[in-house]
């Protein structure tokens, strides 16, 4: 359940619906229909999406979660459920959990009773039967107004953004006729209509924001990743399309021209991370986007960037793994992948954006730590950030300091060594075109001049300087956030889209008097033990919660850092999203454990 | 883009000392690839040359050009993007025929159709030298080697056909037993505008067989020119290519008379056709709900 709920005056400040229909239906263009709407009125919202894995028709669903104050995850239990048609609805299980206070809305001609739902184990005290495709029929003279009657319904129960969803329609169909816009308003007046004629148990009428702030953006993490990539100067990309990251290429492919920048798509996955390491080599900053499966296929030219370094900004969107695993769902289980993939010795930086808003710094970050230390740099994204669609605040691009990489002095060009042993492992990189800077870039060990060598005394000096220069990212304690009582001895770590549940999971466990921290570490890796060390210090119990089998971060901190005993692992397969409450739930349970079985749960608690 | 009609073979010659074989072919490559720079007259650092894996695969080194010597038959997405990045530097993309035609081959068809300014040359020498002499795709059927060891069992794959039916604009041949040839047809290669290759039949003095070394290859040897051929012939291309591996044909089997817009000058033009004004901090406001 969202928090806060319902309060006494039959107000709710943040609702979270789930919609459910076939491919024809249109339920997912009703959530972008809520979320613009709610977005162009002042609210904060973000919207998931769910398929199944046919390109067309079969089953769509979608959940919005519309509140007046910031919200950092897609909510957990629904409290409105739409089901145009129950088997669909059920195909997407724990994606949208259904409770005793869910408000379950149905197509009647499904022939379910009101007090026969398929739903195991709940009864849901407001069940409304409403003839959606009639009345859309009615309305609209098709059943292709089915979407606009739920958006009339919603509208009349919930009172959620009227004003926006009617603009949003005029601007929708007035493309197409003015029949269409008639005929639309009038199945939304209709839907409306008819909640109003049926009132709701517990009146849930959504609040206004304290005021219109308006002018929200919308936008999903991979289009922010991509816009955030111009913004940091990137010219060119290679990409592949895969699933989920595709958007980053889409994105770019029609914005990065404007900007003097070039697109390829390339013949694979392998050609496409070349391209952009060539790309980078020619003195461009340059990415590529992928997923899993694609991740896989870059990692030996992962390795050629490493030893040439050469800046390289990768995206991986995650999805459920191995193989072609869980292509439309998200899952937190390539960490392993991005930091020990590869052969020989590498480091390779690892960010992980949390939300939307904040796949922005992460990208440019990403950039910047690229350009200064030569390096790649790996983003680890996943399915939910990446295709959410989500309102962020406009943000004030002038707070961010752009980095490029040290270029070579005309001094320094007079007898230049790319590859030069400084102290901080940095050296000056030329570019093809730069004169005097001639010099070879290669996957084979070099000297400082850039020879290949097989020198094991190169070699280690050379190893040295690669992993030297990246020293200075332990420090970067602007890439954690601590929030909570930052003295508490109950303690959460969560990294990426989980990190919000987890924002939320502390202000439960905070508002029923726990005292509690958590640590979202943006820099995944490599380990600032320093960090966590403080973070662990004074910890008796706590959580890593992670969405993946194994939970990859935990037995990476394990390897680094001494984890307390107490603070064990909570993790889940992708496609099982977390919800604040459970979260919580477990979080305080651990925390009144007495301190024998504590010891016990601990040991225990580590899933194998 | 400047040229400097100044500029000699040595100029484009590095300190760096060739790891080859005494005798093999690869030598007598570089040197052709001296010459046809000198010609073309673009200063070292306005080229990148990059390269794959294998033992042809060292030749940027040893020249005085921006080189890249990457990893085993990648270097063509690399030199694609060296040419998105800067399509005012002269690219040059070289390697074996097994990291053209096996591991690298599903990059060479899209190279093609892309049809970026770019120069390839495969040193096809009909095995793996740098591994010490295993079976090559463009070894003969029946080679023994040490991975074949009584005979194989594959035809080779015909590098000119491959890149004639691509649709490439520019394909030739030469050997080191043609000096002269060599060089010309490298030059020409590099002037053509848009995709071209050579296929040069570079011998492996080590583990080469007797029939594919430079001696051999002077008495084998016929200039397409001498057999009437003309380049812009496509067809006659075709059928002159398809006897690779029993004739040993130099010079330019085709070169398209009316090249097609390069890749590089597409993707300017649509730059130039779209560039905005509006800064880079302002990309996040088609975004704002209103």
């Amino acid at each position: 359940m969202s928090i806060p709920s319902v309060s006494g005056s039959g107000h709710s400040s943040d609702l979270t619906i789930g919609m459910a229909g076939s491919g024809g239906d249109g339920i997912v263009s009703a959530g972008e229909s809520l979320i613009a709407a709610a977005a162009s009125q002042g609210y904060h919202a973000i919207m998931t999406k769910s398929f199944g894995s046919q390109i067309r028709g079969g089953e769509s669903s979608c959940r919005v979660r519309i509140a007046v104050d910031r919200i950092y995850n897609p909510g957990g239990v629904l409290d409105v459920a739409v089901a145009l048609n129950w088997e669909d609805f059920l195909r997407f299980g724990a994606e949208l959990p259904v409770g005793p206070s869910t408000v379950v809305i149905y197509e009647e001609k499904t022939g379910v009773a009101p007090d026969k739902l398929p739903i195991v184990g709940v009864v849901p005290t407001d069940v409304f039967a409403v003839p959606i495709a009639e009345l859309a029929r009615k309305a609209a003279g098709t059943d292709m107004a089915k979407n606009t009657i739920v958006l009339g319904l919603l509208a009349g129960w919930f009172d959620i953004a009227p004003e926006g969803i009617v603009r949003g329609i005029r601007k929708r169909f007035a493309k197409k006729s003015a029949e269409l816009v008639a005929a639309n308003e009038e199945a939304f007046r209709v839907g409306t209509e008819y909640a109003k004629s049926h009132p709701l148990r517990v009146p849930r009428v959504l609040k206004r924001p304290l005021e219109n702030t308006g002018g929200k953006m919308l936008l999903d993490g991979n289009d922010m990743c991509a816009a955030a990539a111009i913004f940091a100067g990137c010219e060119a990309f290679g990409g592949y399309p895969i699933t989920p990251s595709t958007e980053i290429m889409q994105f770019l492919t029609r914005e990065i021209w404007k900007y003097g920048g070039t697109v390829m798509q390339a013949e694979d996955e392998i050609a496409s991370i070349g391209v952009a390491i060539g790309s980078s080599y020619a003195g461009k900053k340059s990415m590529t986007a992928t997923s899993g499966p694609g991740m896989a296929l870059k990692t030996e030219m992962l390795g050629l960037a490493t030893i040439a370094e050469l800046p390289l900004v990768l995206v991986n969107v995650q999805r459920g793994g191995p193989s072609t695993g869980l292509p439309t769902k998200p899952e937190q289980s390539d960490l392993f992948q991005a930091a020990y993939s590869g052969h020989g010795d590498v480091l390779r930086p690892i960010l992980a954006p949390t939300t939307v808003a904040d796949t922005f710094r992460i990208t440019v970050e990403a950039f910047n730590i690229a350009e200064e230390y030569q390096t790649p740099v790996i983003i680890l994204s996943d399915q939910e950030i990446g295709q959410r669609k989500e309102t962020a605040d406009p943000i004030d691009t002038s707070q961010f300091k752009i980095i490029d990489r040290l270029k070579p002095t005309a001094v320094e060009l007079e007898s230049y060594n790319r590859f030069r042993l400084t102290e901080s492992g940095i050296s000056p990189i030329s570019h093809p075109g730069m004169a005097g800077g001639n010099y070879l870039a290669s996957g084979i060990e070099h000297n400082e001049h850039g020879d290949p060598t097989g020198s094991g005394a190169l070699h280690k000096l050379m190893n040295e300087k690669r992993f030297r220069k990246l020293d200075p990212l332990k420090q970067r304690r602007d890439l954690f956030a601590v929030e909570g009582d930052v003295d508490a001895d109950v303690a959460m770590i969560a990294w990426g889209s989980v990190a919000g549940v987890c924002h939320e999971a502390l202000a439960i466990a905070r508002a029923a008097g726990v005292r509690a921290k958590l640590l979202v570490p943006y820099l995944i890796y490599p380990i600032a033990e320093e960090v966590y060390d403080d973070f662990f210090a004074g910890v008796r119990v706590g959580l890593v919660v992670e969405l993946s089998h194994q939970g990859q971060l935990y037995r990476i901190l394990r390897s680094f850092v001494d984890v307390p005993r107490g603070v064990r692992q909570m993790t889940r397969n992708g496609a099982n999203p977390f919800q604040p409450r459970e979260v919580a739930d477990e979080l305080m349970k651990l925390a009144s454990a007495p301190a024998q079985v504590r010891g016990a749960a601990a040991s225990a608690g580590v899933t194998q | 883009m400047t040229t400097n009609p100044l500029l000699v073979a040595k100029d484009f010659k590095s300190d760096l000392k060739p790891i080859w074989c005494p005798g093999c072919g690869d030598f007598g490559v570089v040197q052709a690839i001296y010459r046809a720079l000198a010609g073309v007259g673009r200063p070292p650092h306005e080229i990148a040359f990059v390269s794959g894996i294998g033992c042809s695969s060292r030749i940027p080194g040893y020249t005085t050009a921006y080189g890249f010597n990457s990893v085993h038959g990648r270097s063509l997405p690399i030199a694609q993007g060296i040419k998105m990045a800067n399509p005012d530097l002269l690219v040059l993309c070289a390697g074996g025929d097994g990291d053209g035609f096996s591991i690298g081959g599903g990059h060479v068809a899209h190279a093609v159709r892309r049809n970026p300014d770019i120069t390839y040359i495969v040193m096809d020498n009909q095995i793996y030298g740098l591994t010490k002499g295993q079976l090559s795709p463009t070894s003969p059927c029946g080679l023994k080697t040490v991975t074949s060891t009584y005979g194989s069992f594959e035809q080779p794959v015909n590098p000119l056909l491959y890149l004639l039916s691509y649709g490439a604009g520019f394909v030739a041949q030469a050997t080191p037993a043609d000096m002269a040839g060599m060089a010309s047809v490298i030059e020409e290669a590099i002037r053509y505008p848009g995709f071209s290759f050579v296929n040069i039949q570079s011998p492996c003095v080590t583990y080469g067989q007797e029939t594919q070394q430079v001696k051999a290859h002077r008495s084998q040897m016929k200039s397409l020119a001498s057999v009437g051929h003309d380049p812009a012939n496509r067809m006659g291309a075709f059928e002159l290519a398809s006897h690779y591996g029993e004739e040993l044909y130099t010079g330019v089997f085709y070169r398209n008379p009316t090249p097609p817009p390069t890749y590089d000058a597409l993707f300017r033009g649509r730059q130039a056709e779209l560039a905005t004004k509006v800064p880079r901090d302002r990309i996040l406001d088609m975004f704002v709900q209103r």
